[in-house]
């Protein structure tokens, strides 16, 4: 008996002093601490939705959409139909059950001007969600769209519980009650947002029994927590930073070509910008060859003519966009800047070699006789207060289909339309070529649109970047996927954090 | 002048502080004949060499040659805080001198003032400053100035309060001279000496100041090759390309450090005593 009551204590104490494995992440804090739950906001706290909330599909190890709550769907002929057949049996974290009522109501909810999502250029094709059964959705579309579920793939379009957000359409819901993988404990996105693995989860049981999304705004300031053990992953390593960690056995460096890219964003309303000899001169005098070298290193991206569409997508137009000083020169003289042109370029650490790249834009384009002026912007609130509000100023994108990224940044009404770009026929295009049910045309159509983003566009895209990221050697399960598509569910974590 | 020039030199610490000032001006000046590479010349096929005979301080991030950028990177720091010190010493030492002759009441006040300003986080209020009225020398020269010198009306103030209470300016008072006078001719002169050390100590002090603003982001921007922003655009690599981050610290500390010992021997070559900064 004392035997027993010993070993039962013993156990106990083991038991107590296992530390329950936590998966510790860096956010940007982009947002200054505005950061929100609802996934449509603009000011969505990206890291937490996604563990927080699950999306209706989910892009697959391959690209294509992939069952995620919905486990399989088809479209009438003109794709104008879309039918969702939902999983069974999922339910909430507050153990409401999951039905098509709410997938009805996180749709509609992306329309509503009361919010003004940036989802809402994308997502105004929907026209009705109709409910068959508590299993079954119909989406019914304005027009067709042959990728429409390449559209609910994306990262925010993500199911809500209807109930606990008042089936409200035009309010935020930050409720953070989802059916991910993880459920919320504590909202603190100036210090650290805690949560906890939902035992309900529908994908099977969670790798880490707790996850902590911890502010640090400074990317040095991310590498050095990484290396001192405050932290288990971080993404977008520069070319520079790659070999602090790349041979030490305590870290795992992993490289995925993405569709990610870093730019520079010319407002196309505001002089000398709204002119696009100015903007096209400025893009022509880059030589993306030796700026990806520079920034990124020789293995660390692929160059690109200011289309947002990466190479890996189906919908990639080819351009040639040498360098061409003369032609910027003459371009410049045209728009009457013959004696040269200066404008100032705000910058921020906000994204990997983001301050790095406008450095050497203003090294290249001075051969043109372009005076390019950094100013330097805290990266902290950075998306609020400088982002979209200069007339020239940095940008970072993460991968999206070429549907989404064309309509989410370059339609007149899109929320996110960073260039301010408005053109009615561009519109008509979009619609044109997401209703066109021909794969050629329609690839036509939108190496098109394309190829008028780079004559006349406000988007300087050197590059796409590989994305490199650095986690501790006691993660295992990391996917080599994008940002947005890896699964910190099926992460698992060894070892105590000491 | 010469005398003095000759009894700070004769100093060890003198010397020192002498030769390193000396030796930085120069190089300040002189950066476009003794850097070896264009300071903002970008290589995409050089970046991060380790220190050799083509790159005697190794390259940075941007394949830019280091040497060059630590020899051109003093200039606009040597620059502004030099005029700056100027704007501190002028206004902060007229100032000082002036409430110590006057006294009384309006000194009195005068001095809670100064309190408060010497209360606030300088480095903050600086950055409010700036990020209000930009990150130019047009900016900085006054903010830095105005801020360094409510130190130096500090310490004038109470040098001027002991020149104040001699006889010579009793005399001049019972000869009916009038304020402006009496500090231009019978203070101004006898207090020129602590102004000088004061100008220089506080000129090493922005120094430093500057090249913190800078490292935050809010002095000289890119491409401008400056210490602060050199430490600022290298600091991550410390682990593999330390070259990028010693040489810009160690250019900046030799110069303070210069000054420092320079100021120290001007101040003992003037007879003061730096600990309590009058005269002995």
């Amino acid at each position: 008996m004392k035997k027993s009551l010993l070993l039962s204590a013993a156990i106990a104490v083991l038991g107590a002093a296992a530390p329950a494995e936590t998966l510790r992440i860096p956010h940007e804090l982009g947002y200054g601490g505005s950061e929100s739950m609802d996934p449509i906001s603009p000011q969505r706290f990206y890291e937490a939705i996604q563990n927080v909330y699950s999306r209706l599909v989910r892009q697959g190890d391959d690209g294509r959409p992939s069952a995620d709550l919905a486990l399989s769907w088809e479209a009438t002929p003109d794709a104008r139909e879309w039918t969702f057949n939902l999983r069974p049996d999922v339910t909430f974290h507050n153990a409401n059950a999951f039905t098509a009522e709410d997938v009805a109501f996180s749709l509609m909810r992306t329309q509503s001007e009361a919010i003004d999502s940036p989802t809402k250029g994308v997502m105004e094709v929907i026209d009705r969600v109709e409910v068959i059964d508590p299993l079954t959705v119909k989406v019914v579309l304005k027009q067709s769209h042959a990728d429409f579920p390449l559209l609910v793939m994306d990262y925010r379009i993500r199911m809500l519980d209807a109930e606990t957000c008042g089936n409200d359409l035009d309010a935020l819901c930050e409720s953070g009650v989802g059916t991910g993988p993880f459920q919320m404990v504590d909202f603190d996105p100036l210090g650290t947002t805690t949560f906890t693995r939902f035992d309900n989860y529908y994908g099977g049981t969670v790798g880490t029994e707790n996850l902590e999304l911890i502010a640090i705004a400074d990317q040095d300031a991310r590498v050095a927590a990484l290396q001192a053990g405050q932290i288990d992953f971080i993404y977008a390593l520069s070319a520079e930073q790659v070999p602090l960690f790349a041979n030490n056995p305590n870290f795992t460096v992993q490289s995925v070509p993405t569709g990610r890219w870093v730019g520079l964003v010319m407002n196309t309303q505001i002089e000398p910008l709204n002119d696009p000899r100015v903007r096209k001169a400025i893009r022509m005098s880059a030589d993306r060859d030796a700026l990806g070298k520079l920034v990124y290193g020789k293995d660390g991206y692929i160059t690109s003519c200011d289309h947002p569409v990466w190479s890996g997508d189906q919908y990639r137009a080819e351009i040639d966009c040498p360098r061409d000083i003369e032609g910027a020169k003459a371009l410049l003289a045209e728009a009457g800047y013959a004696d040269g042109l200066t404008v100032e370029l705000f910058v921020s650490d906000i994204s990997e070699g983001a301050v790095k790249m406008a450095e050497v834009l203003q090294n290249q384009a001075k051969d043109a006789g372009i005076t390019i002026e950094l100013v330097p912007a805290p990266a902290d609130g950075y998306w609020g207060d400088v982002w979209m509000k200069e007339p020239f100023f940095a940008t970072g994108w993460s991968q999206r289909p070429a549907d989404q990224i064309l309509n989410e940044a370059y339609r007149s009404s899109a929320t996110w339309n960073e260039t301010a770009w408005t053109s009615p026929d561009f519109d008509a295009k979009l619609d044109a070529a997401r209703s066109e049910l021909d794969f050629d045309k329609r690839k036509a159509l939108y190496g098109e649109l394309q190829k008028e983003l780079w004559e006349n566009g406000g988007s300087f895209i050197p590059v796409h970047l590989n994305t490199v990221r650095a986690f501790s050697a006691k993660l295992s399960g990391v996917q080599p996927v994008e940002d947005f598509s890896i699964r910190y569910e099926g992460i698992a974590k060894s070892g105590s954090d000491s | 002048m010469l005398a003095l020039i000759q009894n700070v030199a004769a100093r060890p610490s003198g010397a020192i502080g002498l030769t390193l000032t000396l030796c930085h001006v120069l190089m300040a000046v002189l950066a476009p004949w003794l850097a070896p590479y264009d300071p903002t010349m970008q290589n995409a096929d050089a970046i991060l060499l380790a220190p050799s005979s083509t790159h005697w301080m190794g390259t940075d991030t941007l394949g830019r040659d280091v040497f060059s950028r630590v020899i051109y990177g003093g200039r606009l720091a040597i620059a502004v805080t030099f005029a700056a010190a100027v704007v501190a010493t002028l206004w902060g030492g007229f100032a000082g001198i002036f409430f110590g002759t006057v006294g009384g009441r309006v000194d009195e006040y005068a001095m809670r003032i100064v309190d408060a300003f010497l209360s606030v986080p300088w480095l903050l209020f600086l950055l409010l400053i700036i990020s209000i009225g930009g990150a130019g020398p047009v900016t900085i020269i006054p903010t830095l100035g105005f801020f360094y010198g409510v130190a130096v009306l500090r310490v004038v103030r109470g040098a001027a309060m002991q020149v104040a209470a001699r006889d010579f300016i009793t005399a001049a008072k019972a000869r009916g001279e009038k304020l402006w006078p009496i500090i231009t001719r019978e203070m101004f002169p006898n207090l020129s000496d602590i102004l000088l050390v004061e100008g220089a100590m506080r000129w090493s002090w922005m120094l430093l100041a500057f090249s913190s603003l800078s490292f935050l982001g809010f002095g000289a921007t890119p491409p401008t090759p400056d210490w602060g922003l050199m430490v600022a655009q290298e600091r991550g690599l410390l682990s593999t390309a330390p070259w990028g981050v010693f040489w810009p610290c160690l250019a900046l500390s030799s110069l303070i450090i210069g000054i420092n010992l320079l100021a120290d021997a001007v101040g003992k070559a003037l007879g003061l005593d730096r600990a309590t900064a009058i005269a002995v």
